[in-house]
């Protein structure tokens, strides 16, 4: 069992150690988003692969941190990461308020639904002036404190966001291993089975959508604090919610490293897309991944992980 | 009275797969539920586990009313079913799945594990406790389903169609799992179309045919009321 | 043509590895009606599929005409001369009751006995006449039977499998199906019928088999079936069949 463990751990603490070692600010920077959106995609993981709920509207989450941090500067005159604690209180009270009524719906509606509640939500900041509307708004030009989280490099900002995901890992592993953990792994195998084991299957699904929307929203103010700009696109817009899916998929729903892997392989591959094909990088952007959803899903629908599995089962049985 | 129906109606527009139907059930009974194509015994079946809501009538669970609620309820006031297709939690092992069920009563992990490993015993799975679930064969998911059921630690156990199409091998540790089960003090209702099994396990019988109890008593007395024969057999069409 | 028309030897299915059918034969001459007996789940409904070519045989033989057909596509098998009328009919509800009956006739090779066999149709269920332009959803049960039949006939077969044909329906409406089924047989038409209910089945055919939890049990002329003290036991008591161990 070691033997086979140590190789790719090995991988990623050098990877994970690679910015601090590098010359490149580019290098860095595409570093600290990897790692803040493996903070989504782990958030979103909690919901959608553990307990099988696909959601496509997180952006709904993303987008209330993001603008929770930038209103709490822009009208209070706040530290962004301020508004923070903020954007979680209004998550919570979204979560339950929409995403609670919306688990009456099953698979692919509850998708749909999902990503319908995040389009109108989209819609409704563009025309929501006190926020910026669709111009959006500007974190702090010059910093005035250390709160205010505003670095030269992108080497703090890595740190940080380590930081968070190490907390939001180290918590979801506890809740794998918790009854939690088994109930929302029940839910999303077999719904109706769970109930009759007993299992309060809307409690939980609110339980994973409480811890998956709070962590969400901290991604969209951490998102904020870095790079100081926000609009309805890139708070509120479809590709946020796509992006935490697609990679959650990629490395491996339900795992607990599998969103940090897929943020891996597709944050650099997006970022260089966006510099190969300039402004019309997004249009790209749906295309592969698109293809990356028919791959999997004809491949290796357990993404990257599954694959890793089958490899080294492979590998033993010839050594044996 | 552990389990009491009383008047189950189950109406699909003006279809009424169920049509005034009781059911009487004491402790440690072992109760056979048969009944020829479309009569009603599986909307019955799914009524008493919450899964169906009647159109009308009540169901009492040890003295709880329980009509109206979800299967979730049954659940946890210890009324515990299993699947005519199994469904297992492809994403766990064998004993992952069952510790689900076990999880009802234990709230704390090794707890759950324990139970868990305790009930793999009793259904003759422990040598399989690591393997992914999907590994097991249709009767091995069978034998799971019971398993992790029992986790819950139920008072009743309802069994649909448990032994469906099992080959001739397999049959026999069903049925000698079943009667385990009932040693242990739990009662159960079993829906069959084996009718070997039903003479075999069960100690009393309700047959039903077009939404209704048609006859009741032991395996013997019901497989020779003439209500039964016609039933299954069909009376003549013509004059 | 020395030989039955049908004869199924042996015959096993199984769906994944559960058993749909273990050890299951009869035969089937020229010109015969044969019923196929059994309580629900015996594995009358496997049985006709698996000749239907719908499920695939996981053992035994199925031989027409002396050549084995037993794994042959399902539309092969309706090309061969085999139609099923299936359990619970399964009719393409969105569509009209002409055509359904146009989707019998797919695999008709001589286009031409289309309009006669469409005529045949009608005049055999003359209600199905009346509603040609109606939705088969919008159809009462015994015309859903009737068109179930119709369909199957519009594929001109040499042996028409009905499963069920009595299921859910009013005793009059039953009467006049099974008198249509006696007239189709009077014009040489071989019958395979699976029922629940061995007084109907009896009535028109001459063999019957009887099926307990997939095996055939019995097997015999109608009137011996139907004097067979056995019979009783095979549909509401212990198995008549015991593995070679016991």
């Amino acid at each position: 069992m070691r033997p086979r463990r140590a190789l790719p751990v090995a991988v990623l603490v050098v990877l994970l150690l690679s910015p601090f070692f590098s010359f490149s600010p580019f290098y860095q920077r595409v570093a600290a988003l990897v790692v803040l959106a493996a903070i989504s995609a782990s958030a979103w993981n909690v919901l959608g692969g553990y307990a099988g709920q696909v959601s496509f509207g997180h952006s709904v989450y993303f987008g209330v941190g993001a603008y929770s941090a930038l209103l709490a500067f822009t009208k209070l005159g706040l530290p962004p990461i301020a508004g923070a604690p903020l954007g979680v209180m209004v998550s919570v009270a979204i979560s339950v308020l929409i995403g609670l009524p919306s688990f009456r719906l099953r698979g692919h509606y509850f998708s749909m639904a999902t990503f319908a509640i995040a389009a109108l939500a989209e819609l409704l900041v563009i025309s929501w002036n006190f926020a910026g509307g669709a111009i959006g708004m500007m974190g702090p030009a010059n910093s005035r404190s250390l709160a205010d989280l505003l670095f030269r490099g992108s080497l703090p900002y890595y740190v940080i966001f380590l930081v968070v995901l190490a907390i939001l890992l180290a918590l979801t592993h506890l809740m794998q291993r918790s009854r939690m953990g088994f109930y929302l792994r029940a839910i999303g195998s077999g719904e109706r089975a769970a109930e009759s084991l007993g299992v309060p299957v809307r409690r939980y699904k609110l339980y994973a959508l409480l811890l998956s929307g709070a962590f969400t929203a901290l991604a969209g103010s951490l998102y904020a604090v870095m790079i100081g700009f926000i609009d309805p696109d890139s708070g509120f817009g479809v590709l946020i919610s796509v992006n935490m899916v697609v990679m959650a998929a990629l490395g491996g729903a339900g795992t607990l490293f599998g969103p940090l892997i897929g943020a891996i392989i597709l944050v650099p591959l997006s970022e260089a897309s966006n510099a190969f094909f300039g402004g019309g990088g997004s249009g790209a952007a749906y295309i592969v991944y698109g293809v990356i959803i028919m791959l999997i899903a004809r491949f290796s629908p357990g993404g990257v992980a599954e694959w890793w599995r089958i490899l080294s089962r492979r590998r033993v049985r010839r050594a044996a | 009275m552990l389990l009491e129906a009383r008047g189950i109606v189950k109406a699909f527009g003006a279809f009424h797969a169920v049509d005034g139907a009781d059911l009487l059930l004491q402790e440690a009974e072992l109760l056979g539920l048969i009944g020829p194509n479309g009569a009603g015994k599986s909307t019955f079946f799914n009524c008493l586990s919450g899964d169906t809501r009647p159109t009308a009538g009540t169901i009492r669970f040890r003295g709880t009313e329980v009509t109206t609620r979800p299967p979730d309820a049954h659940g946890r006031l210890g009324l515990a079913r299993t699947f005519q297709v199994p469904i297992v939690f492809d994403t766990m092992t064998v004993r992952e799945n069952v510790m689900v069920g076990a999880f009802l009563r234990h709230a704390q992990r090794r707890a759950a594990a324990e139970k868990a490993d305790e009930v793999l015993a009793f259904t003759g799975l422990a040598e399989q406790a690591n393997l992914p679930a999907t590994a097991l064969g249709t009767p091995g998911r069978k034998r799971l389903e019971i398993a992790r059921a029992l986790a819950t630690e139920p008072v009743l156990l309802l069994l649909d169609e448990a032994l469906a199409g099992l080959p001739s091998s397999e049959v026999e540790a069903a049925i000698d799992l079943v009667r385990r089960i009932h040693a242990r003090g739990i009662t159960l209702i079993v829906v069959e179309h084996i009718m070997e099994v039903i003479h075999r396990l069960t100690q009393r019988v309700l047959v039903f045919n077009q939404g209704r109890v048609i006859a009741e008593g032991t395996p013997a007395e019901v497989t020779a009321d003439p209500a039964v024969i016609t039933a299954y057999l069909g009376r003549r069409a013509r004059k | 043509m020395s030989g039955p028309l049908l004869r199924v030897s042996h015959l096993a299915v199984h769906y994944g590895d559960l058993v749909g059918v273990a050890d299951v034969s009869f035969e089937v001459a020229e010109g015969a009606a044969v019923a196929l007996l059994g309580s629900n789940g015996a594995g009358k409904t496997t049985t006709l599929n698996a000749l239907a070519g719908l499920v695939r045989p996981a053992g035994g033989s199925i031989e027409w005409k002396g050549q084995r057909i037993d794994g042959a596509a399902a539309h092969a098998v309706v090309g061969r001369g085999i139609a099923l009328s299936p359990e619970g009919w399964r009719l393409f509800v969105m569509q009209t009751v002409e055509q359904n009956l146009r989707l019998g006739a797919t695999s008709l090779a001589d286009r031409r006995r289309f309009a006669p066999l469409l005529e045949r149709v009608f005049t055999l269920f003359p209600r199905l006449a009346e509603r040609r332009r109606q939705l088969a959803g919008t159809l009462s049960g015994g015309e859903r039977q009737m068109l179930a039949v119709g369909r199957a006939l519009m594929s001109d077969p040499k042996l028409l499998m009905l499963d069920e044909p009595s299921l859910g329906l009013a005793p009059a409406v039953v009467d006049a199906m099974y008198d249509t089924l006696a007239t189709l047989r009077g014009e040489g038409l071989t019958l395979l019928v699976a029922e629940q209910s061995m007084e109907l089945a009896l009535e028109i055919a001459d063999t019957a088999s009887v099926i307990q939890t997939g095996r055939t049990v019995l097997s015999g002329t109608a009137r011996e079936i139907a004097e067979n003290p056995d019979l009783h036991r095979a549909y509401l008591g212990a198995a008549l069949w015991r593995a070679p161990s016991e």
